[in-house]
């Protein structure tokens, strides 16, 4: 009985003591994931630099405790803005960032958490964005410093300028979408990591549009804009339609005068080879010809309409008249 | 002064027991747990980034493999072999032969973007990625989707701004899409996030619907151009080669015309030829014979003859041939 009293308090002094090690263990170890970095705090107050290697670490038992921060790289999504341009367009800008926690040490002193972090993002990105982008005009906003539009570029794409005057189009970029967001970034990130453990590693313009009652404008403009296409196409259409039917009868009349030509040259040239022929044999006994002439055309000349009064002296009627008695 | 607190009488060995059983209950639950979690297997699409502790120890292959249970070891599965999409302007919905796409206004935020000469355009395009790097994939950059999302509309609208907008609706598609990749190809490479950009499709690119009828009237107006245009030429290709043939029958005839005359000019010359030397023979005779056959041929055919005495003072009529005859003819 007694020696069963001794053995269950052996038992519960082990158990005891295997409760509190690992009581005292589990406050004193913790793990650091890949993704993090952590603080040791005691009494609130950060001791040492961050824990970035991943892995296990130690530290005081439960006075110490332990703050995690993302290492990886974090969004920041701005809400869309309304800004004018410096050519006074209201237009909607949303931008986004990529930030990290480069010294979480400062991180944790100036913004506390993620979230602080965030809205003095919102408060610094937007003010910068607001300055850069009133400053400039919506063509150096939208456009890049490599756009290079010609009037062909122009012509051959059916672009019609406003008014008319193309050089809206044409002329160059000064600015241009990447050097300003780079400007807008080198702007943001200043002086960041010092003043809250932060790189801001990226700014870009998401989006970028026209607020809903200037876009309204916008798509009259460019109803008419293609109105003024279309119309250019169909005179264009019946011009060309034109200018290939007047084509048409320009050829016609070619070829077929030109036939008329070379018709006229070839019966010249034969009616000029008959002479000649003719003249080669005629010119050998003239007279016989015009007697051979004459005789042939005797019964082509004369006919049922003639009436012919004949000596009876002539040739044939003499042999008539000398044999009457 | 004496009390005596009462302890309530418990059987000990009920409780040696009860944590027995409890025991035994414990080491059967870690032990089952432990064998679960000792296990993992990787599928054939996908490789298994293995931390220890937290620290990446190994990423693994396809198969079957071992850890450390009890939260030793971890294994986190990344889909390296599958190709991932994002959609931007519309979502699919079913995905099948034939899938079936929805766009919300939402989306139409996503799409909507200015082109160079200012005109807003409704671009929708896919992104198509593979996770080249499965440890830089899970532990260099947080919000992967949003991060490949917000650069692909960030380079989207950067080139599509950069060119004329009836470029981007025709011809410019492919150059846009490859810029796009381009581009992004080197944003995701400078935030290390082990993700390679495979494709970039382009998918309707349409002007906004408030101006699409205008759009829609430029190319009435251009396929009317195109069709007037046709038709001028397909009635030039019907008269101008009947009128060649015309012509050539003009010329062809001329050139008959010709041999014609000329085969005539010539027979007549060498009948003339034959004729003359026959009649340098005896031309009396020939001469009176021509004579006298012309006239046998002429004069059936004649009128009215009518032959003079030449000795007599007036034309009196000798003989008056075939006066009837002459009547009936004449009428």
């Amino acid at each position: 009985m007694k020696s069963a009293f001794v053995k269950s308090a052996a038992a519960s002094v082990l158990l005891l003591v295997l409760v509190v090690g690992g009581v005292v263990l589990s406050s004193s170890v913790f793990f650091v994931d890949e993704a993090e970095q952590a603080l040791v705090l005691q009494f609130g107050k950060p001791v040492g630099e961050a824990i970035t290697t991943p892995g296990i670490h130690f530290k005081t038992p439960f006075i110490q405790e332990v703050r995690r921060y993302d290492k990886r790289l974090i969004a920041w999504d701005g809400a869309p803005n309304q800004i004018p341009t410096r050519g006074r367009e209201f237009i909607s800008i949303d931008t986004m960032a990529r930030w990290k926690i480069v010294d979480a040490l400062q991180f944790v002193k100036s913004v506390r958490d993620e979230s602080g972090a965030q809205t003095r993002l919102d408060d610094i990105i937007d003010s910068v964005v607001r300055d850069k982008i009133s400053s400039t005009e919506l063509t150096e906003i939208v456009r890049s410093k490599d756009w290079e539009v010609t009037e062909e570029d122009l012509k051959r794409a059916n672009v019609m300028a406003p008014e008319n005057d193309s050089s809206a189009l044409t002329s160059e970029i000064k600015v241009g979408r990447n050097t300003l967001t780079k400007a807008i970034l080198n702007e943001a990130s200043k002086d960041m990591p010092e003043l809250y453990g932060i790189e801001l590693v990226d700014v870009r313009i998401k989006r970028l549009n026209y607020i809903p009652s200037v876009r309204e404008q916008v798509f009259q403009r460019m109803i008419s804009e293609r109105q003024r296409v279309a119309a250019q196409f169909r005179s264009e259409g019946q011009g060309e339609a034109s200018s290939i039917m007047g084509d048409t009868s320009r050829q016609l009349s070619e070829i077929r005068s030109e036939a008329k030509r070379k018709a006229e040259v070839i019966r010249g040239e034969a009616d000029a080879e008959a002479t000649r022929i003719y003249n080669e044999a005629y010119s050998e006994d003239p007279e016989f010809y015009a007697l051979l002439r004459t005789l042939e055309s005797y019964p082509i000349t004369l006919g049922k309409q003639t009436e012919l009064l004949i000596s009876s002296e002539s040739e044939y009627f003499k042999v008539l008249r000398n044999l009457t008695p | 002064m004496n009390e005596q607190i009462e302890f309530p009488q418990i059987d000990p060995n009920a409780i040696k027991r009860g944590l027995k059983y409890a025991f035994f209950f414990i080491v059967v639950l870690i032990a089952l747990g432990g064998v679960q979690s000792t296990f993992f297997s990787v599928g054939p699409e996908e490789k298994a980034v293995v931390q220890r502790f937290g620290k990446v120890i190994a990423v693994k292959e396809p198969g079957l493999h071992f850890k450390f249970p009890l939260g030793i070891d971890t294994a986190t599965m990344v889909p390296t072999e599958r190709v991932l999409k994002e959609e931007f302007g519309f979502r699919t919905t079913v995905a099948a032969q034939r899938s079936k796409f929805i766009k919300t206004p939402d989306m139409l935020n996503e799409s909507l973007m200015l082109s160079g000469d200012l005109n807003v355009i409704d671009v929708e395009w896919v992104v198509q990625f593979k996770v080249n790097d499965p440890v830089k994939y899970l532990f260099q950059v947080r919000d992967t989707r949003d991060t490949i999302r917000d650069i692909s509309e960030s380079v989207m609208r950067r080139i599509v701004g950069n060119r004329l907008g009836s470029e981007v609706l025709t011809v410019g598609r492919v150059a846009i899409a490859d810029s796009t990749l381009q581009e992004m190809r080197q944003i995701l490479t400078s935030y290390n996030m082990g993700i390679s950009i495979e494709r970039i499709e382009l998918q309707d690119v349409t002007p906004p619907e408030e101006v699409k009828s205008a759009f829609n009237e430029v190319n009435e107006a251009r396929q009317q151009r195109e069709r007037l245009v046709n038709e001028a030429e397909k009635n030039r290709n019907q008269i101008i080669p009947r009128a060649r043939g015309e012509a050539d029958q003009i010329v062809a005839e001329s050139e008959a015309y010709r041999a014609e005359r000329t085969n005539l000019a010539r027979g007549e010359a060498a009948r003339f030829t034959s004729l003359l030397s026959a009649y340098r023979e005896s031309p009396e005779v020939t001469r009176r014979r021509l004579y006298i056959e012309t006239m046998e041929e002429v004069l059936p055919d004649i009128g009215k003859i009518t032959i003079l005495e030449e000795s007599g003072t007036s034309p009196i009529p000798l003989l008056n041939l075939r006066t009837s005859e002459n009547k009936g003819g004449a009428q």
